[in-house]
């Protein structure tokens, strides 16, 4: 009798856990609910999953968003030239650890030279990038460090319109363009994004950031000059 | 280095082909910028490559580690790219509670995605957009008592995505 009972009622569970039903029908089905134990178990849980719905946009049940094809590939460089760089400090700690006594300063001094001389290798000092020949009021400085899977990025903005979406690129030895991501700058005081870039510092020739409909260029060795590249319509 | 460990490259492949589009789903829901999100998911699988030794599936599933891992990463960009609150303007630190927001909406609307088109149908049409049984069923020309045992059989379909999807409450 009692399963006969369930049959008829379950399939009203999910509307009733919705707050779908008539007021008849609910209590038709609440008194059913009183007496059974397994109805009641199945509410809670269909109520549990209906408290989540109110959290989901059905603007967005739509297909998945997609990343672009070539992100697999990125990422496996990236990590490739991470492994190098590993590998290359994992040769250099075993090389300093068979040394001792005045051999093993003399190699710390030499790992200190490398931190301090520019270029040529993973351990390229931190720069610092200012823009120049910026429209007036608008201030971009960069601060550049190097990092094994690239180069991190801090970029300080202020000036510009708030909302403005800024996207920072670094340009390699050849002139090819590393993307390094995006930010929005807003208003209401200095405004600083932390990006990344695949492309080592070392290898660094540029930083460039599209703001509004502009371009700007600072070469990343000398760091007075930059240059406005293109400019369409109006300034930002 | 222990077995399982994300160690090789050839394990993150392997990893990327099983969630990154999960993983990007996420970063899109939450950062609302699709090259942001890349960069997000990214970075999350260059922190996982280096911290590969100390994944172990004794504990969890890799997947759950790769989202803990990009839910920092989300964190630290969404830090980024925001004007920090001073905290002499009596301004705090930006709440993660939006976040936490984010990835309960992109497990809902994963799930929707994941059960069948009639089940979600009647879902969007008679709680989303809060329309009658009886119109609904007249629209799909099916009886009325088949919108409501499909409203029931779809919210229990999203229980056992949810479930599928490591959702607790
Ligand atoms: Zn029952």
């Amino acid at each position: 009798m009692k399963t006969e009972n369930c049959r008829d009622w379950r399939e009203s569970l999910g509307a009733y856990a919705l707050g779908h039903i008539s007021m008849q029908e609910r209590a038709a089905l609440e008194a059913h609910l009183e007496g059974c134990p397994e109805c009641r178990a199945e509410v809670n849980s269909l109520s549990g999953v209906a408290l989540l719905l109110p959290h989901a946009d059905p603007e967005r049940f739509g297909p998945a968003p997609q990343p672009s094809p070539e992100l697999g590939k990125r990422i496996e460089a990236t990590i490739a030239a991470d492994r190098q760089v590993i590998h290359k400090r994992r040769r250099r700690r075993r090389f300093g650890l068979a040394l001792s006594g005045g051999v093993a300063a003399a190699a710390v001094a030499a790992v200190l030279a490398l931190v301090i001389l520019p270029g040529g290798s993973e351990l390229t000092p931190r720069q610092r990038v200012q823009f120049a020949s910026l429209p007036s009021g608008v201030t971009i400085n960069a601060t550049l460090e190097p990092h094994a899977f690239g180069t991190e990025i801090h970029m300080y903005v202020s000036g510009i319109r708030s909302g403005t979406l800024c996207k920072v690129f670094l340009r390699g030895p050849g002139g090819a363009s590393y993307p390094a991501g995006s930010f929005r700058y807003r208003w209401g005081g200095d405004s600083e994004a932390v990006l990344s870039s695949a492309l080592d510092l070392s290898r660094t020739a540029a930083i460039g950031v599209h703001a509004g409909n502009r371009t700007f260029i600072a070469p990343v060795d000398q760091t007075s000059a930059a240059i406005d590249v293109h400019i369409k319509g109006e300034a930002t | 280095m222990p077995p399982g460990a994300l160690s090789r490259e050839r394990d993150v492949r392997e990893a990327y082909s099983a969630h990154s589009g999960e993983l990007y789903g996420f970063a899109v829901r939450s950062l609302d910028d699709p090259g942001l999100a890349e960069e997000a998911v990214q970075e999350t699988f260059l922190r996982a490559w280096r911290a590969g030794e100390r994944f172990d599936p004794e504990i969890g599933s890799l997947r759950t580690w790769l989202f803990a891992i990009l839910r920092n990463v989300v964190i630290d960009l969404g830090r980024a790219r925001s004007v920090r609150p001073r905290v002499s303007e009596g301004g705090i630190e930006p709440s993660v509670e939006p976040l936490d927001e984010a990835l309960l909406s992109w497990q809902v609307e994963e799930a929707m995605r994941r059960i069948g088109d009639d089940h979600r149908r009647v879902l969007v049409e008679t709680y989303y957009r809060g329309r009658p049984y009886a119109e609904v069923a007249s629209e799909l020309g099916v009886p009325e008592g088949t919108v409501k045992s499909r409203v029931y059989y779809g919210l229990r379909a999203l229980r056992v995505v949810l479930e599928e999807m490591g959702y607790e409450d």
